[in-house]
C-alpha cells in the first residue's frame, strides 16, 4: 500500500513546497529527490505486483496491474532523468533572463501537478477517474508549454489547451456511454466504472454502446496521443515547450494517453471480435505513420523534426495493437518503453543545442561535432534509434510489430485498409501489402531524419558559436539513456520481460 | 407505463429540449455577453433536468449534481467570462467561419445524425430518459460546431462549455449520473479550465492586441 501513496502524495507536497521555496538550488534538491523516492516507491510497488499479480488497494480507488506498473515505470524513470536534466537547463534559463528567478518554483508547481495527473491516470481503477486525471495533464501543461510568454509559446499553449480538451470532452462521452451500459448489469452502483469490476461483466455488456463508447473513447483519447488527423496542436506544443517539458510530453504524456486507449481495448475485446478495436487501431496507426514521415521531408525546425518522429512511432505502437496477437501487442508495449526514452534523449539534446546555438532551425546548426562533442553523439545515438537502426532497442520493437503485421491473416470482410493498399483477394498478399507500404514509408523517413540530423553534427560551427563541452549535471541522463537503448537492444531484463509478458495478457483477450 | 411516468418522462424529455434549444440560439447570436448568458441559462435548464431525474427515480446523489451545477455552470464561470468581456472591450463576433444562417442548418443536420448514430442503443436506456441520450449527442456535436464556426476564445470556451454540458446531460439523464468522485472530477476540470482561460485571454489580449483565435497563425507548416 505504502508505494501508491509515495506514488500519489511525493507530487503533490513537492508541488505545494515549490510554491514557498525560493532558493533555486533549494528546489532542485526537493525535485530530485522526490524523484528518487518515486522511483524507489514504483521499484517496490513493481516487486509486488509481480508477487502478487495486481495491487488493489486505497479503498478500491487504486488498481494497478503489470500494465499499469509498466506504465508507472516509463513515467518514474523519464521523470528522474527529467529532473536531473532540469538543473542544468532551468538554471540556463534563469541566468540568462528568459525566465525570472521567481518564476522557477510555478515551474516546479506545474511540474509536480502534471506528474500527479499523469499517476493518478495509470493507478485509477474508475476509468472515470482516469478521465478526470488526463484532463488535468492538460490543465497543468498548457501554461508549462506556454511558459516562455514568447508569442508563438502563448499560440501553441491555446491550441493545445483548446484541442485537447474538445477531444477529451469526447472521451468523457464515451466514459458515459461505458457506464450507460454497465449500469444495466451492475445495477447502480459507485463501482460500476472500476476496471475490476467491468473486466468480470464486459462479456454481458451490450456490443453495439461498447463499440460507440469505444469509438468517442478511441478519438478522444487518441487526440491526447497525436494520432492523425488529431495531431495538429502536437508539433506546436513540442517546439515551443521548454526542452525537459517536451521531453516529459513526447516521452511520457504519450505513453499514458495509449495507455488509456489500450485499457478501454482490452474492455471491449471482451464484448466483441477482437478485429474491430484491431482494425480501428491498425487504420489509425498506419495513417499517422504516412503522414507523419511525409511530413518529416519538409521540416526545417528540429524540435517540429522529433515532434513529427513522435506521432510515427506512435502510429507504429498503434499498428502493434491494432495486429494484436502476442508478439503485436508485446512489440508494441516494448516500443512505448524504447520510444519514450529515445524521444526523451532527442528533447534533452534539442535543449542543448538550443542553449547553444540559440536558434531551433536545422539550418542554423552545423558543425554540432566540434561545437558540442557530447551532445553531438548524443543525437547522433537518438537519430539512429528513432530511425529504427540495430544495434538500438527501437529496432527490436519495430522488428517486432512488423513481424507481426506479416505473420496475421486477416479475415478479408473485415480489412478495409489491406483492401485498399494491395487490391488483390489473396490475404497473405493483404498483410504483406501493409508490411510494403511500412517499409517504404520507413525508408522514406530515415531518409528524411538521417539527412536533417547528419546536416546538423558535420561541418564548421558558425562564428559566434563557442566550441568545446563541459560536463553538467545535465549530461548524467543522457549517458545513461543512451546506454539504455544500447543494452535494451541486446537484453530485456528478466523483471521488465516478465512484467511486459504479463501486461500483454492484460491487453490480449482469448 | 404508469401515468406518473409518463409524465415524468415527459418533463425530462421538455427540460432536455430546452438545452438543445439553448445551443441553437447560442449559435444564432453574435453577441458575446449574450452567449455567456446563454450558456448560464443552459445550465439553468441542466440543474433543473438533474433534479428532475433525482425527484423522480430517488437517487439522492443527483440532487448534489444539480447544486453543484447551479453554483460552477450558472454562477461562477458565466461571472468569469463577463469579466473577461469587460475587460477585454470586445462585445461582437465581426469574422466568422460561417455564417449564422447556415451554421443553423449545419446544426440541424447534426441533431438528425446525433438520433441516427445513437438509434440501436436507444432501447436498451431506462424508460423514463431514453430520448435524452440523443439530445445530450446532439448538444456536444453542436459545442464541438460551435468551437469550429467561432474565432473569439470566449466564444470557444462557450463551445467547450456546451459540450461539457451536452456529456453531463447523458450522464444524468441516460445513466442516472454517474459515480459521485466523477462528477466532482469533472466540475473540478471544468472550473479549472475555465479560470485558465481567463488568464490565458488576458495574456493574449497582451501579447496579440486580439483575443481573435484567426490571429494565431505564427505556427504552420
Amino acid at each position: 500500500m505504502w508505494p501508491v501513496i509515495v506514488l500519489l502524495t511525493g507530487p503533490v507536497l513537492a508541488g505545494l513546497l515549490s510554491l514557498v521555496i525560493h532558493r533555486a538550488r533549494v528546489l532542485h534538491v526537493v525535485n530530485f529527490a522526490t524523484m528518487l523516492a518515486l522511483a524507489v516507491a514504483e521499484t517496490a510497488l513493481t516487486r509486488q505486483v509481480l508477487a502478487e499479480g495486481s495491487v488493489t488497494t486505497l479503498g478500491g480507488f487504486v488498481y494497478v496491474d503489470a500494465l499499469s506498473d509498466f506504465i508507472l515505470v516509463i513515467i518514474t524513470a523519464i521523470g528522474l532523468s527529467c529532473s536531473l536534466y532540469m538543473w542544468s537547463y532551468m538554471d540556463d534559463r534563469v541566468a540568462r533572463g528568459v525566465i525570472a528567478p521567481k518564476r522557477l518554483g510555478h515551474f516546479f508547481f506545474l511540474f509536480h501537478m502534471f506528474l500527479l495527473a499523469m499517476v493518478a491516470a495509470t493507478v485509477a481503477n474508475s476509468l472515470g477517474v482516469q478521465w478526470v486525471a488526463l484532463e488535468g495533464t492538460t490543465l497543468a501543461t498548457t501554461f508549462l508549454i506556454a511558459f516562455f510568454r514568447r508569442r508563438e509559446s502563448l499560440e501553441a499553449g491555446w491550441k493545445y489547451l483548446i484541442l485537447c480538451s474538445v477531444g477529451i470532452a469526447l472521451a468523457l462521452f464515451g466514459v458515459v456511454l461505458t457506464y450507460y451500459s454497465s449500469v444495466r448489469v451492475l445495477g447502480d452502483a459507485s463501482s460500476a466504472l472500476n476496471m475490476t469490476a467491468l473486466i468480470g461483466v464486459a462479456n454481458q455488456l451490450d456490443p453495439n454502446v461498447l463499440k460507440l463508447a469505444f469509438i468517442f473513447m478511441l478519438v478522444g483519447y487518441g487526440t491526447k496521443v497525436g494520432l492523425v488527423p488529431m495531431h495538429t496542436w502536437l508539433p506546436d506544443a513540442y517546439s515551443e515547450a521548454p526542452a525537459p517539458i517536451a521531453a516529459m510530453l513526447a516521452g511520457v504524456l504519450e505513453t499514458v494517453a495509449v495507455y488509456t486507449v489500450l485499457r478501454s481495448k482490452a474492455l471491449v475485446d471482451q464484448a466483441l471480435p477482437p478485429e474491430f478495436t484491431g482494425n480501428l487501431l491498425l487504420t489509425f496507426g498506419l495513417l499517422s505513420f504516412i503522414v507523419a514521415s511525409l511530413f518529416i521531408l519538409i521540416q526545417h525546425n528540429y524540435k517540429r523534426l522529433f515532434a513529427y518522429s513522435s506521432i510515427e512511432h506512435m502510429g507504429l505502437a498503434m499498428i502493434g495493437f491494432g495486429v494484436g496477437g502476442m508478439i503485436g501487442t508485446f512489440g508494441g508495449l516494448f516500443h512505448l518503453l524504447n520510444h519514450a526514452v529515445a524521444k526523451a534523449l532527442a528533447f534533452f539534446v534539442a535543449g542543448n543545442i538550443h542553449r547553444r546555438f540559440d536558434t531551433l532551425e536545422i539550418d542554423g546548426v552545423r558543425g554540432l561535432a566540434r561545437a558540442q562533442p557530447i551532445t553531438a553523439v548524443a543525437i547522433l545515438v537518438a537519430g539512429c534509434a528513432l530511425v529504427g537502426l540495430p544495434p538500438f532497442s527501437p529496432f527490436v520493437s519495430e522488428l517486432l510489430v512488423v513481424s507481426a503485421v506479416a505473420a496475421q491473416d486477416f479475415s478479408s470482410d473485415t480489412m478495409h485498409v489491406g483492401r485498399f493498399v494491395t487490391m488483390t483477394i489473396s490475404d497473405e498478399m493483404r498483410s504483406l501489402g501493409i508490411v510494403a507500404l511500412f517499409l517504404f514509408f520507413a525508408v522514406v523517413l530515415f531518409g528524411g531524419f538521417m539527412f536533417r540530423v547528419g546536416a546538423m553534427v558535420w561541418g564548421t560551427p558558425p562564428a559566434g558559436v563557442a566550441r568545446g563541452e563541459s560536463w553538467t549535471a545535465g549530461h548524467v541522463p543522457l549517458m545513461i539513456m543512451i546506454v539504455a537503448l544500447l543494452g535494451l537492444g541486446f537484453v530485456l531484463p528478466e523483471p521488465i520481460q516478465t512484467l511486459l509478458t504479463r501486461a500483454v495478457n492484460v491487453i490480449v483477450v482469448r | 407505463m404508469p401515468a406518473s411516468t409518463q409524465l415524468g418522462s415527459q418533463l425530462v424529455d421538455l427540460c432536455s429540449v430546452l438545452l438543445l434549444l439553448c445551443c441553437f440560439a447560442i449559435v444564432a447570436q453574435r453577441r458575446l455577453s449574450a452567449c455567456v448568458d446563454l450558456f448560464a441559462l443552459q445550465s439553468a435548464f441542466l440543474a433543473a433536468t438533474a433534479a428532475l431525474v433525482a425527484f423522480l427515480t430517488g437517487h439522492k446523489h443527483i440532487y448534489f449534481a444539480a447544486a453543484l451545477t447551479i453554483v460552477i455552470k450558472v454562477i461562477v464561470l458565466p461571472r468569469i467570462l463577463r469579466k473577461v468581456i469587460e475587460r477585454l472591450n470586445v462585445s461582437r463576433e465581426l469574422g466568422m467561419n460561417i455564417n449564422i444562417p447556415a451554421g443553423l442548418l449545419i446544426c440541424g443536420a447534426l441533431v438528425i445524425i446525433a438520433f441516427f448514430i445513437t438509434q440501436p442503443i436507444i432501447p436498451l436506456g431506462y424508460l423514463l430518459t431514453r430520448d435524452s441520450l440523443a439530445i445530450a449527442l446532439a448538444i456536444i456535436l453542436i459545442g464541438f460546431f460551435t468551437m469550429i464556426a467561432r474565432q473569439k476564445a470566449i466564444t470557444q470556451m462557450v463551445g467547450f462549455l456546451v459540450m461539457e454540458n451536452g456529456v453531463f446531460l447523458g450522464a444524468t439523464a441516460a445513466a442516472y449520473g454517474m459515480p459521485l468522485i466523477v462528477e466532482l472530477g469533472v466540475f473540478f476540470d471544468v472550473l479549472v479550465a475555465g479560470l485558465i482561460v481567463g488568464i490565458y485571454t488576458h495574456r493574449l489580449q497582451d501579447t496579440f492586441d486580439s483575443v481573435d483565435t484567426s490571429t494565431l497563425t505564427v505556427l504552420k507548416e
